[in-house]
């Protein structure tokens, strides 16, 4: 075969060629990839995969190299894409997708087979050369220091002895049959009888089993039919035209079949191909965190396809994280395997070129924006190897896309959370400043009038002085409190020490804390006897932020209600007051931290009493809400489930 | 100020509370001395035998906690601790340690000077005067010797358990007793015994002393400590 160029390399100059090479996995195709490249300069090129995938399992090292060349390719810029087998020519789906894709040059290596080998096997160069003459083609000598490998051709399943003694017997049984009808019949029907031995053996038992039935029948034909008989000699030259035919029949039978099988094996892969795809898809589809997105993938893979899988997780320092899972604990050395494939971005371990003796098969996963983590799949070592072919490759893809879309949900989960904190640090700031301020101007003001009374001051006032700094203090004191206490709920520093406590007693600490401020305001205690499981610290905190409300909020000498009862495995708590209550539509809003309700104005407080309460109840596992009473007022009311037995004991018990 | 006045050493790093206890306290006659930390009190302890102890937990140079368990290693002198909101597990710690009482950041004075009565009250109990057979602490009046409880005149019949959490109460009324304290004096610290039983015999006592369980006025709680008889 010459260097020739279908068309005159001039031609094309107006318009930047566009390039596609084919890659098989022979050597030769590595010269052509970095040709290509340096030719494109930076424009788009392609890299086609020409092997049709069922062909690449007969050899799992070409198949290895096959995929090293994608890769080369693709770092070389180039579009990988796959030439979709039809099953018959090659280099047909070649140039349709040649076509398909405006390429204008076609790059390919100088076969290394001999001419006359080429033409007996058929070549993909000589192919493409015939096949579109509007078509450039480039022909690139091969680097000649590289090894030679096996030339792209159509290789025959390997004989297998049980399949050629079938091929035996069948041409013993037709001989048998041609003995029998050559009584009646003319030797042309037997020489039919045994073309039809052959055409069965050759769509059944495979090519080499064809072959041996094409030799046997053409040598028991000879010998048992064509005179002179019961010798191998032959006496009509007419008769050696019968054999040539014979075995040519068999041949081109054994072939279609052949490709037959081929084409349906395709079809199955394809057809797994796609379902496993399609399968993993809508198992990805249902979202979720990158855990359950390992956890679905490693169920999937075990299921559908038997493969015990490890999703494993690289962090933002590009450090591949631990896991184990049913039976799959990752040895260190298997590791470090699969930290490599993570660096290095190729595959590794069974199936590849690098450690192809690990049981594991480690397949980088690799978003947009870089690697996200490893999969590992772990192989029975008496099966053979799956490796890094276009399934798994495919799926890998797939999942990486998964586990980024995750990450990037997460991420950006994060920096909401990260921008409300921000909002939240502000509005806090703001409203805790002014009110600490206010607290303590008035005691600042008061003090120094103190320090320095006038002339005309009445002696009453120094006593309603130090009894308004005495009240900011408390109200200062109370801010505090709850500050701190909204830090640890928030920190999770809160631990709930549930204890069974009566309700009177959890009830009557905080109203005795409350007792000075309270005065004289009525406050109506109505409590059944119930035993909750609670932390009494933290319940004492919610009564006082609810009483406290209760007081401020609700008019000077106003009752204050505080009911409390069990029912359905519950405590319940309500306190009620005579205040405005709440606008429509705040009721949920009020738990909110730093919202204060519409008619809180003028009463002091940062808005943070509420949702410690909220913060506190919930960790108990317990409600809270807030409803304006019918008759005026609001009415807070809290619960708290009842889990377990109360004790038991009778005052006089044992103990 | 005579020597006769009891003295209050105040260990506290922070100098403007130690202003106002000085403040506080000589005003209602103690006598006063400061420490700033717990090197100094210490020392300050042995030269000067006060009659109270004001300790702050959160000392700059160790823990309250471990001067607390040292001084109690030598000297019985009441030890009235100070500490901040939230710190119950401290306060209890330091209460088992065998510090007499606490006081919750911030606190006036009148909660001051009754907890340093009580406190001062107790030594001299344990000093060898023996506890009184009657006590008598607002409606309620308890004799020890004949086992009777009365309420406002009226006897109180109590079960045996009950009689029991009310006399480690009265013994040390104004006082906190943990709910460690109260198991061991009152069921002699059987494994078994939980603070719900605690609870369980306090409902009780309260249903038969006090006329609205859930405003207590004698037997009062403290959230996550303890119990104390108010005195």
């Amino acid at each position: 075969m010459s260097e020739r160029m279908a068309s005159e390399e001039g031609s094309a100059r107006a318009v930047p060629p566009r390039f596609m090479v084919p890659v098989d996995g022979r050597p030769e195709s590595l010269a052509a990839l970095q040709a290509a490249a340096s030719m494109a300069r930076g424009a788009p090129w392609l890299a086609a995969q020409v092997e049709p995938p069922s062909r690449l399992h007969h050899s799992p090292r070409r198949e290895a190299q096959c995929m090293e060349q994608l890769r080369l390719a693709e770092r070389l810029g180039a579009e990988v894409v796959q030439v979709n087998p039809t099953g018959f020519r090659v280099t047909h789906d070649f140039l349709a997708l040649a076509r398909a894709r405006g390429v204008t040059a076609l790059v390919v290596p100088r076969p290394r087979q001999p001419r006359w080998l080429g033409r007996l096997r058929g070549d993909l160069v000589e192919d493409l050369l015939r096949g579109d003459p509007g078509l450039e083609v480039r022909v690139i000598p091969a680097d000649p220091d590289a090894p030679a490998g096996p030339p792209l051709a159509l290789s025959p399943d390997h004989p297998d002895l049980r399949r050629l003694g079938t091929a035996m017997a069948a041409v013993a049984l037709a001989t048998a049959g041609g003995l029998v009808i050559f009584r009646f019949l003319d030797l042309a029907d037997v020489a039919m009888l045994y073309i039809l031995c052959i055409t069965v053996v050759a769509t059944h038992y495979g090519q080499w089993a064809a072959l041996l039935a094409s030799g046997l029948s053409v040598a028991a034909l000879d010998y048992f039919f064509i005179p002179p008989r019961f010798t191998f000699a032959v006496q009509d030259i007419r008769h050696i035209g019968t054999f040539g035919v014979m075995l040519g029949v068999g041949w081109v039978v054994a072939s279609l079949a052949e490709r037959i099988r081929a084409q349906t094996r395709m079809a199955l892969d394809r057809e797994r191909h796609t379902g496993s795809l399609y399968r993993l898809g809508a198992a990805l589809a249902e979202g979720g965190d990158a855990a359950a997105i390992q956890d679905r993938v490693e169920s999937y893979l075990r299921r559908a396809m038997g493969l015990p899988a490890l999703v494993l997780l690289a962090d933002r320092q590009g450090r591949l994280g631990h896991r184990t899972a049913k039976g799959i604990v990752p040895e260190p050395d298997e590791l470090a395997v699969a930290q490599w494939a993570l660096e290095s971005g190729a595959p590794a371990g069974r199936g590849t070129q690098v450690l192809p003796g690990a049981r594991g098969l480690f397949l980088p996963l690799v978003g947009t924006e870089g690697p996200v983590g490893v999969l590992a799949l772990f192989q029975d070592p008496a099966r053979p190897a799956v490796g890094p072919q276009g399934l798994t490759l495919a799926l890998a893809a797939q999942i990486s896309l998964a586990l980024e879309r995750a990450r990037l949900a997460e991420e950006r989960a994060e920096a909401r959370m990260r921008a409300d904190h921000e909002q939240l640090r502000s509005t806090l700031l703001s409203s805790v400043s002014h009110d600490l301020r206010t607290p303590l101007g008035t005691i600042t003001g008061a003090t120094t009038s103190l320090l320095d009374p006038g002339p005309e001051a009445a002696p009453g006032d120094q006593r309603m002085l130090l009894q308004t700094i005495h009240q900011e203090s408390c109200r200062l004191e109370r801010l505090v409190d709850n500050l701190l206490e909204l830090t640890k709920l928030e920190s999770g520093q809160v631990h709930v020490k549930k204890e069974w406590v009566p309700m009177e007693e959890v009830v009557g600490s905080a109203v005795g804390r409350m007792e000075e401020q309270l005065g004289d305001r009525p406050l109506t205690l109505d409590l059944r006897e119930a035993w909750v499981p609670l932390d009494p610290v933290l319940l004492e905190q919610v009564l006082l932020n609810l009483l406290d409300n209760a007081l401020k909020f609700s008019p000077p000498g106003s009752k204050i209600e505080l009911e409390g009862w069990a029912e359905g495995g519950r405590a319940l708590l309500t306190v009620s007051d005579q205040g405005p209550g709440f606008a429509p539509g705040e009721e949920q809003r009020v738990f909110e931290k730093l919202y204060r309700g519409s008619c809180s104005a003028k009463a002091p407080g940062a808005g943070l009493g509420l949702a410690i309460c909220r913060g506190i109840i919930q960790a108990h596992g317990g409600t809270i809400t807030a409803a304006s009473r019918p008759q005026g007022g609001a009415k807070i009311t809290l619960t708290l489930p009842i889990e377990g037995a109360p004790p038991e004991l009778s005052p006089d018990g044992p103990a | 100020m005579s020597p006769d006045h009891p003295l209050v050493l105040v260990i506290e790093d922070e100098a403007p509370l130690r202003r106002y206890l000085r403040a506080a306290l000589q005003a209602f006659g103690y006598r006063v001395e400061e420490a700033a930390t717990g090197a100094e009190g210490r020392n300050l302890l042995v030269q000067l035998d006060p009659a109270v102890v004001l300790l702050d937990l959160g000392l700059p140079d160790g823990d309250g906690l471990e001067l607390a368990r040292e001084i109690r290693g030598w000297s019985r002198v009441p030890i009235i601790i100070v500490s901040a909101r939230g710190k119950e597990e401290d306060k209890i710690q330091a209460l088992d340690l065998g510090a007499d009482d606490y006081l919750t950041k911030p606190f006036g004075s009148g909660e001051l000077l009754a907890r340093i009565r009580v406190a001062l009250r107790h030594s001299a109990d344990s000093a060898g005067e023996p506890v009184e057979p009657v006590v008598e602490i607002g409606p309620l009046r308890m004799d020890f010797a004949a086992r009777e409880v009365f309420l406002d005149g009226e006897p109180v019949h109590l079960s045996p358990n009950e009689y029991g959490l009310l006399s480690a109460l009265v013994r040390h009324a104004g006082k906190v007793l943990t709910h460690k304290q109260l198991l061991e004096e009152v069921w002699g610290g059987v494994a078994s015994a939980q603070p719900t039983y605690l609870r369980v015999y306090m409902a009780s006592l309260r249903k038969k002393l006090e006329p609205d369980p859930a405003r207590p006025r004698l037997l009062l709680t403290e959230p996550g400590v303890g119990y104390r008889l108010k005195a």
